[in-house]
């Protein structure tokens, strides 16, 4: 395969703009540079300084990385021949496609018309049954005994936009809040309702197709291990399937893709009932997706390349029986959230990051010292493990995991550790609601104080010797505890020297393994088996002073959405008081306990910080009283 | 007890180390399990939380009460005065620490404790540390009143005390954990800053028993001296804490706002470690404290580098004066090595006399069984030239430290630097002794007088019952001069480990380092 730009190809692309940022707008511009192609960065002022900025040859801002018109003569203005829109934001926008097709420019993707015909859940399930792919079976029950069903944008993806309701009572309520989150994410409203399997696994098939009537499958992905519809874990090939239901899927892709015209990388995306063993089209992507890296793993083909090639105007450089599998990838996606705190979005500076990118491939936009906002996804960046098999590959993205860091602010890695550990991941036995169902369990922090003990020990050698040195001396033969910012820290056994002399520190010790500490003035943040933990004075005792003095709080920084009481209304205890909007999260404000609403400071549409006042509730029979 | 039976300084060491690991524990196991019940730390948890990562502790008189008022483990026992006390880094200060236990008879005060305390504050006074007060106690011992209320060194002390060390401009900030009656409120209110720790801590004058009797008033302990009281309505304190952990990171952050430790009057020099290990000590000190020895063995095993260069090396030799370094500060050392002569004593004051013209600290090794006695002595004035030694102690400047070693009888005492010369910590070793004088001394000389009483009568003495009459004066003196009576009853700051010696010097010379050294009031006289 030539990595040069093809000026045979219909359309060389010799200047890519890359239409997005984090990890995938890096992830295309590793490719594009790789092939010898100018690469142009856009940006939000928030973004100046994002690596995907300084990894391109150039850089335009945009005031937002949703404004069409602002991308399309931003392209124009750069001399890009072509548009690489990555995922999320415009990739699936069918007016971007016409807008650059409008300007002369390529988009590295299907064409407006597929992407209508696809975007759309309700256009997309039409395609399918033309195409003989099995759907689910769909329309509003009138039998309560056909519950559960699933709510869900029409024009959605994502998670966003979608409801459960088990109970007819809830369906309305589902409908509006639904509708809401679809027209804040989509712009459209448009809602579908249908059968909802209860144990299902996610499977998706990865489809390539060019201008010439090619259509390939690259293997499938399962992404069972998701919580609230947002994939959490990805492998390939999918496990516990057999060979004949494979086959059938895969081919049910392809016919799919085939049945459409399809051009570039697409995935179709299918529902395994755990319980029949049937599988129904769900939606298909018609664009690059987030977990492509396992099927690059286990095919050794290069996605975007590939896109490159077939948005040039070349024919795809291989047959189906030319596209191999080896082994087995596993994709982890580290997310800014707490997965052990009601997996609430962080937010804050990443001090240090450490990525096993020495272990395994990585795919991230995080290095020390970046900021992490809210303004934009969570996902800082994949972990992307493969090897001979299953088994194998799983247990290198747990090491792969064990060796990721990051202070400053929490992440999912622990969690996702903890996931890939158990049981139940490793004998496949997770369906797509499994995480909603369970809990896995938060790390013990005995190993973080252990590690926290070693590096304080050393901080403590490292002092000038004298009478009063920090060793613990005790009358009688004792040493005194090892205690820091309120924690014992005291440990025994077998320690490592600590490796690294200021700032974060890998730490490690015989019972515990490896882990990294970062020693503050205030708190000692250490980072085991991907768990950040961080030891600082208890300070619960103040979020209880504030829970009885009936002050709501906002629980991190978004805009407040709703409020649905008004000063002097009798609220019962946990009556939402109001909704704020975070992250693209909806989070309830309720009442601690039953009462009177005695102050408001909550206003619709304002941008609070963490921990704004936002309603006062006075406990029952409490009003006037000081 | 005879020579073999005596226990060697090792086996004394491990004695000391389970009896302190006894008092450590506090008061019983129900009443521990009782206190942590209610969610409060331990009160050794309570100082190791509040002290800096690692931070040693220098504990004062951690045997205090040992034996006067309970065998130890017995019901009437009051391990360690029931207050823990001592010297250890907060927020990177050397500071008094004073910490009730509530666990030992809800942290009464026995006449003990009283001194215990007042002894804290003396040290906290005399060295210029910051005190820190973590209060939890019922206040006095009432059925001992007339022994902990009216006098000079009792109860009313405390306070006497407080306001002078903030006249001095040394800080103090109570934290109250528990209960803080009576008398014991003007702890809290005559810091200069508190904390209470809301549903647990109380400050009142007169208890809600008390106050029913006296007005009838019916009110709850919360309600007339609770966290949200003191904090929000009275201002007796300043700071409310939600827990202990909470009161103890408040007082971390209080102290962190303490003035620096001021420039040592001295200069500290970089450690160095004894040639010859500490360790062996215990092998150098001979089990028979008749056996002489040489004191230069345990100078060696203390001092920076074993070196140290003595002064009249060749005169008056019974006493050892060097000058040495002790963890780089430097020090002047009297130490025993025999019976006091006219000689020695000239040597000491003499060399006393250098020390504060120098600015020297100095230490004492007492080991004494006394001057020396008979006419030859006598009538050349010997008590003339202890009396020089004894003035010269007295009226010294540069901070005292004294270690009694072996034996700490009659006016060598006193030339030593024992506890009436105000030394500023006093340490004894497992094997010391203290006494007016030895028991067989005492019992020989009251049994000469009364056999001269009988004599003089004309009867008989026979030597069985001279015997009988011995043997309870020697039992008296013999129980009577053991290190754990004295340390029982403060007449020393604690027993420590003869191995430990060097470091608790260390600690100490440190500690003394914070407070000036007034100008001497006299010269140099050669002696």
């Amino acid at each position: 395969m030539s990595h040069q730009p093809n000026p045979q190809s219909p359309r060389p692309i010799r200047t890519l703009l890359i239409a997005n940022r984090g990890e995938i707008a890096l992830r295309v511009m590793r490719t594009a540079a790789r092939m010898g192609i100018h690469t142009v960065a856009i940006h939000t002022d928030l973004d100046l300084d994002a690596p995907h900025v300084h990894a391109a040859d150039d850089a335009t801002a945009v005031a937002s990385y949703l404004d069409v018109d602002a991308v399309v003569a931003a392209a124009k203005a750069a001399g890009a021949d072509a548009v690489h829109p990555g995922y999320g934001f415009l990739s699936e926008r069918a007016a971007l496609a016409r807008a650059l097709e409008a300007a002369g420019i390529t988009l590295v993707g299907p064409s407006a018309e597929v992407m209508d015909a696809m975007g759309r859940k309700d256009a997309a399930r039409e395609v399918a049954l033309a195409a003989g792919v099995p759907v689910v079976p769909r329309g509003e029950p009138t039998d309560p005994t056909a519950y559960p069903v699933l709510v869900k944008a029409a024009a959605g993806g994502g998670g966003k936009g979608m409801r459960i309701v088990r109970d007819p009572a809830d369906l309305e309520e589902a409908r509006a809040a639904a509708a809401r989150e679809a027209r804040s994410a989509f712009g459209d409203d448009t809602l579908l309702v249908e059968r909802y399997v209860e144990r299902g696994r996610h499977l998706e098939v990865q489809v390539i197709g060019d201008a010439h009537g090619t259509v390939l499958h690259l293997g499938e992905r399962d992404c069972s291990a998701q919580r609230r519809h947002q994939k959490v874990l990805e492998e390939a090939p999918a496990p516990r399937l057999d060979e004949e239901t494979r086959a059938r899927l895969r081919q049910a892709g392809v016919d799919l893709a085939a049945h459409v015209g399809y051009t570039g990388a697409g995935t179709v995306e299918f529902l395994l009932d755990e319980a029949t063993g049937e599988f129904y089209f769900l939606e298909m992507n018609t664009r690059l997706q987030v977990e492509h890296p396992v099927t690059e793993a286990v095919t050794g083909l290069d996605l975007v390349e590939l896109q490159l090639r077939v948005a040039e105007g070349e024919p795809l450089p291989l047959a189906q029986a030319d596209v191999r599998f080896d082994g087995h990838a596993i994709e982890a996606r580290v997310y800014a959230e707490d997965a052990f705190g009601g997996f609430l979005p962080q937010a804050g500076t990443a001090t240090h990051v450490v990525w096993p990118d020495d272990l395994v491939r990585v795919d991230h936009a995080l290095a020390d010292g970046q900021v992490v906002s809210t303004a934009y996804d969570p996902m800082l960046g994949k972990v992307i493990a493969h090897g001979a098999d299953r088994e194998a590959a799983r247990q290198l993205l747990v090491e792969a995991l064990d060796h990721t860091a990051v202070t400053g602010l929490t992440t999912n890695a622990g969690f996702l550790r903890a996931l890939v550990d158990s049981a139940e991941f490793r004998d496949a036995a997770v369906d797509t609601a499994w995480l909603d169902r369970h809990e896995v369990p938060r790390p013990d922090d005995a190993a973080a104080r252990a590690l926290a003990g070693i590096a304080l020990q050393r901080a403590l050698d490292e002092e000038p010797r004298g009478p009063w040195q920090p060793d613990g001396f005790r009358l009688g033969g004792v040493r005194g505890p090892l205690i820091e910012h309120g924690h014992d820290l005291s440990f025994h056994g077998w320690c490592a020297p600590p490796a690294g002399t200021a700032g974060l520190q890998r730490v490690g010790s015989f019972q515990h393994g490896d882990g990294w500490v970062l020693r503050g003035r205030h708190a000692t943040e250490v980072v085991w088996h991907g768990q950040r933990f961080v030891l600082a004075e208890d300070d619960a005792a103040h979020r209880g002073a504030a829970v009885a003095d009936g002050i709501v709080l906002a629980p991190m920084p978004g805009t407040v959405l709703e409020v649905s009481v008004a000063v002097g209304d009798e609220v019962a205890e946990g009556q939402a008081l109001g909704m704020m909007e975070a992250m693209k999260m909806e989070l309830t404000l309720r009442a601690p306990f039953a009462g009177t609403v005695a102050s408001l400071d909550a206003v619709v549409g304002t941008q609070v910080p963490l921990g704004t006042p936002l309603f006062h509730v006075e406990p029952e029979g409490q009003e006037g009283a000081p | 007890m005879t020579d073999d039976a005596r226990p060697d300084l090792r086996a004394l060491t491990e004695e000391l180390r389970e009896r302190l690991a006894t008092a450590r524990l506090g008061g019983s196991q129900a009443a521990r399990d009782k206190h942590t019940a209610r969610g409060k730390l331990l009160v050794r948890d309570r100082v190791d939380r509040l002290l800096d990562p690692g931070s040693p502790f220098l504990e004062i008189a951690g045997l205090a009460a040992y034996g006067m008022y309970g065998a130890p483990g017995e019901e009437h026992a009051v391990p360690a005065a029931g207050v823990v006390a001592g010297i250890g880094r907060v927020s990177g200060r050397e500071c008094v620490v004073v910490a009730n236990d509530a666990t030992v008879k809800g942290g009464t005060y026995y006449p003990v404790t009283v001194k215990k305390h007042l002894r804290a504050q003396t040290i906290a006074l005399e060295n210029n540390l910051p005190c820190l007060y973590l209060v939890d106690s019922g206040g006095a011992f009432l059925p001992m009143q007339e022994e902990v209320f009216p006098d000079r060194e009792h109860f009313g002390r405390i306070f006497f005390h407080q306001a002078q060390m903030s006249s001095r401009g040394i800080p103090q900030v109570a934290a109250v954990m528990g209960s803080c009656t009576a008398g014991g409120a003007y702890v809290p209110a005559m810091s200069d800053e508190s904390v209470i720790v809301r549903n647990q801590g109380t400050i009142f004058l007169g208890g809600p028993p008390l106050v029913k009797a006296a007005t009838g008033e019916v009110v709850t302990a919360e309600e007339l001296g609770g966290g949200e009281v003191h904090a929000r309505t009275s201002g007796v304190v300043d700071h409310l804490a939600e827990d202990d952990a909470h009161a103890l990171a408040i007082l971390r952050g209080i102290a962190e706002t303490f003035p620096s430790t001021p420039a040592t009057p001295w200069e500290v020099r970089p450690v160095e470690e004894p040639a010859e290990d500490p360790e062996t000590l215990y092998d150098v000190v001979p089990t028979d404290p008749r056996t002489p020895y040489d004191v230069r063995e345990v100078i060696r095993r203390v001092v920076d580098g074993s070196r140290f260069s003595e002064f009249k090396q060749l005169y008056g030799e019974t006493l050892v004066c060097a000058f040495a370094h002790v963890w780089g500060h430097p020090v002047g050392i009297i130490a025993n090595n025999g019976v006091l002569f006219s000689e020695s004593a000239l040597k000491g004051a003499h060399f006393v006399e250098l020390c504060n013209q120098r600015g020297i600290p100095l230490v004492f090794l007492q080991n004494i069984s006394g001057f020396m006695v008979g006419r030859e002595y006598e009538n050349r004035g010997i008590a003339r030239d202890g009396a020089k030694l004894v003035t010269a102690v007295a009226c010294s400047v540069v901070p005292k430290l004294t270690v009694v070693i072996g034996g700490s009888f009659g006016a060598g005492n006193y030339g030593m630097a024992g506890r009436a010369y105000d030394p500023r910590f006093l340490w004894m070793w497992p094997n010391a002794r203290i006494s007016v004088m030895g028991g067989e001394q005492a019992a020989s000389v009251l049994a000469t007088v009364r056999r001269d009483n009988l004599e003089a009568r004309g009867e008989e003495w026979p030597a069985e019952a001279e015997e009988a009459f011995k043997a309870p004066i020697r039992e008296q003196y013999d129980e009577q001069g053991s290190a754990y009576y004295s340390t029982a009853r403060l007449w020393d700051d604690g027993i420590i480990d003869p191995v430990d010696t060097r470091r608790v010097l260390g600690m100490a010379l440190a500690a003394t380092a914070h407070a000036p050294i007034p100008a001497p009031s006299y010269g140099v006289f050669r002696m």
